[in-house]
């Protein structure tokens, strides 16, 4: 998984007729990468999880909020001043949870739509050649806005499970439960995600 | 006796020109780069500015990105949230 520029390291592209004409204006910014569908599926589960977190907060209680997650997510815009906080809050909360949102949202449907899991009685050749299809990975071209949209959902997503993995100031997690091993993994992967998508539209 | 009226005009005035910070806290999760662009995609620094920034945020725990009146600083804030990085405004002098 590496998000590239579209049209990059592809000099020959020119040469190839005229189905690469108009590529260099039409998809000028557009990166892509390959994943695996198992990297898909979890991106899918993540982002729907993260709409529902956000979803279910309720704005004006953000700020005594029992989940750390949504604090931190959208945290005091004042340090010593509750009074100014809150009403920051009341301000600005409604429609940083709605961009959270729809940014998740954006991830999603650059994801494509979720595979139908048909139960054949038999095997048949369409079931053979889906599950040849599921061994493929699949390319995700993903223009400027949408870029934008996986930039703070990956972020949020990290956000969220750094508060469950209880990672510290220092970056250490203190979570060590049996689960803690592959939120980490996640957590990096995340990581590992975002960074190739802030090279790749960095030139 | 307008005179201590225009004192206290005058005091007014200047605590409204007092001017506000943004300022961007360190966190353990979001990465360097990843600041390091929002900085510059956002506040239309330099590369090297926003290393600085970066860096500053970095090694001391927090860094002062702007500096203005209070609701623009609070516009950036809010920008700030939307990005998911740890942005408070404060007084300049508090």
């Amino acid at each position: 998984m590496q998000f590239e520029r579209a049209g990059a390291g592809s000099e020959g592209a020119g040469s190839e007729g005229a189905g690469s004409e108009g590529a260099g204006s039409e998809s000028a910014g557009t990166v892509s990468a390959q994943f695996e569908h198992v990297e898909i599926g979890l991106l899918r589960l993540a982002a729907s999880q993260l709409i529902d977190l956000l979803e279910a907060a309720e704005t004006h209680a953000l700020g005594t909020s029992d989940d750390p997650a949504l604090r931190r997510l959208l945290p005091d815009a004042y340090t010593d001043d509750p009074a100014a906080a809150a009403e920051f809050r009341r301000f600005t909360a409604d429609d940083l949870l709605e961009r959270k949102v729809r940014n998740a949202r954006c991830v999603l449907a650059s994801l494509g739509e979720e595979p139908l899991d048909e139960i054949a009685d038999e095997p048949g050749d369409a079931e053979l050649s889906a599950a040849a299809a599921a061994e493929q990975p699949v390319t995700i071209a993903l223009d400027p806005d949408d870029v934008q949209s996986w930039l703070r959902t990956l972020t949020d997503l990290r956000l969220t499970l750094a508060e469950r993995l209880e990672i510290g100031p220092d970056g250490v997690p203190r979570l060590s439960d049996d689960e803690a091993p592959f939120l980490h993994d996640v957590y990096d992967w995340f990581g590992m995600v975002q960074e190739s998508l802030v090279y790749a539209i960095d030139v | 006796m307008p005179k201590t009226d225009e004192r206290l005009d005058l005091r007014d005035a200047v605590s409204l020109d007092r001017p506000w910070i943004t300022i961007v806290w360190d966190d353990p999760v979001n990465l360097m780069s990843y600041v390091s662009y929002v900085f510059r995609s956002y506040f239309g620094v330099s590369a090297e500015q926003a290393e600085r920034l970066m860096l500053q945020v970095h090694n001391n725990g927090k860094a002062v990105v702007a500096t203005g009146n209070r609701e623009a600083m609070e516009r950036h804030v809010e920008a700030m949230h939307g990005y998911g990085l740890w942005a408070t405004l404060a007084k300049a002098d508090s």
